[in-house]
Parts: C-alpha cells; structure tokens; sequence
C-alpha cells in the first residue's frame, strides 16, 4: 500500500515539475510576442494620421505618408496573387485529384516543399536574374513576380491538402449519377473544399505582404508615386527597410507606422483565414 | 435475343412463373484488387422490376461485386474486373461502355449519406441537369416528382433552398435516393443503404425500396440478414469472394440448399 502511494506521489511531483516546465517555455515565447506586438503598437500608434494614408513618402528631414508604399504593395500583391492562385490551384487540383496516385505527384510535393521552405531572397535573386537584368531596369512587374513565385507553393499546398480532406464517398456520389470528372471536381468537390481553398489564399496572401527581400531586388523603391507597372515602384517592407535603417527621425517613425499596418493587416487575414477554417469543421 | 438462363442457377418456380425478364446477367466474373482475387468466377442473373439482396460476412465481396454492375471501382487503380456483365444482353465491361452514360442507367446509393455540399433543390437539380437541358418550372417538376418518390417531399418542401447537409442522416439518405432517381436510371445499386440509419429511418428506406422495385430493378447489399428477408425476392449468398448459393429468398431463409448458407443465416458464423 505504502509502496503504490509513494509511487503516486512521484508521479504528481514529476507531473507538477513538467508542467511547470511548459507552461514557463509557453510564456517565454508569448512575452516575446507581446514585446514586439506591444513596441510596435506603442511606436507605431504615435504616428498614425490620415496623412500616412494620403501623402507620399517624403525627402529625408520632411513630413509626409506612406500613400505611395500602401498602393505599392496594394498592388503588387495582388498582381501577385491573381497570377500566383490560379497555378497553385490547378497545381493542387492535379495532385489532389487527377494525379492522386502517380509519380509526378510525389515529385511536384517534395519540390513544392521545398519552394515553401525556400527563403525568399533566393526567390528574389532569381527574378533579379529572370527579368530585371534582361529588362535592364527594376520594375513593379518583376515584383509581382517575384510575389506570385511565393504564392504558389502555399495555394498549391493548401489547395492540396483541402481537396484531399473531401471524402472520396463524394466523388463516388458524383460519379454514380453520371457527372465526368471535371464536373465532380468543379461542382462537389471546390464547392466541399471552397473555405479551405480560401483560406490558402489568404494565407498567401498575409505571406507576401509581408516580404520585403524578393521585392529589394526586383520592384527597388520609388519615393513618388507610380502607377506603370514597367518601373520600379514603392511598397510597404522596402519602405520600411529603407525608412527603419536611416538617421532620420520622420522616417523612422513613418518605418513604425507601416510595420503597424502590415502586422494589422496579416492579422486581420489570419483572423478571418481562421474563422473561415472553423465554420468548415 | 436475352441469353436464357442457364440450369446453373435454379430459380425457384414462382420467380420463374412471374413474367420477369433478365436485366443484368453475371458471366464468370473475376475481380482483382491488384494482385489479390476479390471475386472468384461469379454467375448470377437478376431478374429486372424486383429486389435482389447480397448478403455474406465482411470482405465476402458483396459490395465489390455491386461497385462493379457501374464501374465505380475505375476512380481507383490496380482495380480490374474480368467476364462479362450483361445489362439487357449488352456487357458493361466492354471497353467502349462510356461509364457516364453507364452510371445514368444504374444509379448507386451508398452506405453513408453522400449529399452534395449543395442546397437540397440543387442536390436534385445537379443529376438532372448534367443530361437533360429543362427550364426551371419543368425542373421544378422533376426535383418534386424525385423528392415525392423517395417520401421526401413533405419534409423538405418548405425548405429547398437549405443545404442538403442540414438534413437528418436518414433525410440525406433519401435525398441520395431522390437525387438517383431523379436521373431516371434502370437500376438502383444500395450499398448498405441503411447501415447507417435508427430503426424508424430504416423501415422508410425499406418501404421506399418495396414502393421503388415496382419501376426499378434493385440490387442491395446488406449485413442484415432481417433486412434482406424483408426487403427481397432473391437473396445471393456470398463466402470469400465466391456465389455460395442463389435463390428465392423465401427458399434462403427457410430451407438453404447449402450448409453453409444455413450456418450464416443461423448466425453460426460471419
């Protein structure tokens, strides 16, 4: 008897010292979190006026916004995403459905995984070389590019994964009423994945609206504003690259302020890729 | 010409005496999951306008020999099936079958609800539509008349526009039955139709299926041997991917030809 509780006792100990273990690592790694999200909101709150969104990013020393960046990135991204998602998604309806059982799928996984785990300055150096040397200029168009290279692996993964979560009793339903396969895919089996698949598109795009490397060596920075796609153009993390490493203390604080914008905006996609990720189950 | 039945099955005389013709006729028929036979040389008719069950224990092949009367086992690899499978003197294996126009004639019903992630209108609709070009109001008509045939239309009738998915379990099991008859197929393929259903649920689809053998030959399997008894006229018996034995059910129930047809409906084994 005394033996079974005294070998209950340690296990509570053991369990309480574990545990405790954890729950301190939890911590350590939300303090950063809040640290971070708090500096950002403390400094990045300071310089939030309507001016950021309706002027340009100004000279050194002057006062201005970030109007050109926003639009910049604005868009980029969804040039990025428009050319990005409709590749990721036949790329993933390939392997989810057509391609489910061959060779080429595992093959266009393992890279595509890679993709997703590649950093993406290489993603960057890459374009620089694809277009922007060729074109002898930067250009908004080689940043798009860049951006989409970044969407593909994470629609074709989401794209993937939620189409091959829909029951193949579905398919089967589809097929046994006569519909050929295209329409099971495009009617049943979209349809049965459509928040999933959403869901990778906003993740996608949280992801590159936040990627300042690829964009360095492709799209530069314009300090004025730009609408041809042909030059270099202004966005949001280059901006703040620029603004956040120089002396100036207008620019620092505008450096502030977008990193508070972006963060708010990745945040605001994630809140609603996961809402919409909750409904589904 | 219908190919005459062969003294291999012996039908029992009141089958015989009723004027029912052939529609599908089984001739050695082999199926393979890759290597490995899942059905061993099965030959079998089915009499059309009546209800025949498959019973057998779990992995005895019932359910892969009814994924064969449409070919649905093609949306996977290392799947193959050889013989013949006649539906009214013409072999469904043959490679020039087009499986849509196939799957149109024989609709199947599975063992869990299936509907579409769709409205309950649209469930309906979606069969429909795939062959068929109708305005709204002769589709309106269509989506009743199907929903009215599966006994499901003064539950749903209010409510068309909600997801097929808001359904009860044994509601979305006749929307399934309502969407493949919409099709107006010739035969009705159940896979365990209410294996997954209450009691109250299950004595509507069996009621359904007695209503339905009137314009539709049926072929159901099930694990539930009172089911089968109630629901069938013909009961083929299967053991390890072999037809142990094939008759009127009445004969099946009371007096097997075959031990081990009687061990199985005893519950001595399986």
């Amino acid at each position: 008897m005394s033996n079974a509780s005294s070998l209950h006792a340690r296990r509570k100990a053991r369990n309480s010292v574990m545990m405790t273990l954890c729950m301190a690592a939890a911590g350590i790694g939300l303090a950063w979190l809040a640290l971070i999200l708090g500096a950002l909101l403390w400094k990045g709150v300071a310089g939030l006026s309507l001016s950021v969104f309706t002027e340009m990013t100004p000279p050194p020393g002057d006062a201005g916004g970030l109007l050109n960046a926003i639009a910049g990135s604005i868009a980029m991204t969804l040039i990025g995403i428009i050319v990005g998602t409709p590749i990721g998604i036949l790329a993933g309806t390939y392997m989810a459905e057509y391609g489910r059982f061959s060779k080429l799928t595992v093959v266009v996984r393992f890279i595509n995984d890679i993709l997703l785990s590649a950093p993406s300055i290489i993603v960057g150096l890459f374009v620089y070389e694809l277009l922007v040397r060729p074109m002898g200029h930067f250009s908004a168009i080689a940043g798009s590019f860049a951006l989409a290279i970044l969407v593909i692996p994470v629609v074709v993964r989401t794209t993937e994964d939620m189409l091959t979560l829909v029951p193949n009793s579905l398919r089967e339903a589809g097929a046994a009423i006569g519909a050929p396969r295209w329409i099971v895919i495009r009617s049943v089996a979209y349809r049965a994945a459509l928040s999933g698949i959403v869901t990778g598109i906003l993740l996608a795009i949280a992801r590159i609206s936040g990627e300042t490397a690829p964009l360095l060596f492709t799209a530069l920075n314009n300090q004025f504003w730009s609408s041809n796609l042909n030059a270099p153009m202004a966005s949001l993390p280059v901006t703040i690259f620029q603004f956040a490493l120089s002396p100036y203390e207008e620019w620092q604080q505008l450096a502030w302020t977008g990193a508070l914008i972006i963060t708010l905006t990745v945040l605001a996609l994630s809140i609603i890729a996961r809402s919409l990720t909750g409904r589904r189950t | 010409m219908k190919p005459m039945l062969s003294n291999e099955i012996a039908m029992s005389d009141a089958i015989a005496l009723a004027p029912k013709t052939t529609k599908i006729e089984v001739k050695d028929l082999n199926f393979y999951y890759g290597e490995s036979k899942a059905l061993k040389n099965i030959s079998l008719s089915l009499p059309a306008r009546s209800v025949t069950a498959f019973i057998g224990p779990s992995g005895c092949g019932k359910s892969t020999l009814l994924r064969v009367f449409n070919r649905i086992y093609e949306l996977y690899p290392k799947q193959r099936a050889d013989g013949q499978v006649l539906l009214d003197g013409k072999n469904i294996l043959d490679r020039s079958q087009d499986l849509n126009l196939l799957r149109t004639k024989i609709g199947m019903v599975f063992q869990k609800p299936t509907p579409f992630p769709m409205s309950i209108y649209e469930n309906i609709a979606f069969g429909i539509r795939l062959y068929e070009k109708l305005s709204k109001s002769e589709m309106d008509v269509r989506v009743e008349q199907a929903l009215h045939r599966a006994a499901l239309w003064n539950e749903v009738k209010d409510k068309l526009d909600a997801s097929g998915l808001s359904l009860s379990g044994g509601q979305q099991q006749r929307l399934c039955i309502a969407r493949t008859v919409a099709v107006k197929p010739e035969v009705i393929l159940l896979d365990e139709p209410a294996s997954a259903l209450d009691p109250l649920s299950t004595a509507k689809i069996e009621e359904l299926i007695d209503e339905l053998q009137v314009d539709y030959t049926i072929v159901i399997v099930t694990h539930n041997m009172q089911q089968a008894a109630r629901v069938s006229s013909q009961t083929a018996f299967m053991y390890l991917g072999e037809l142990i034995e094939y008759d009127k059910t009445e004969k099946m129930f009371t007096s097997p030809g075959e031990k081990r047809t009687q061990d199985y409906i005893t519950g001595r084994f399986g």
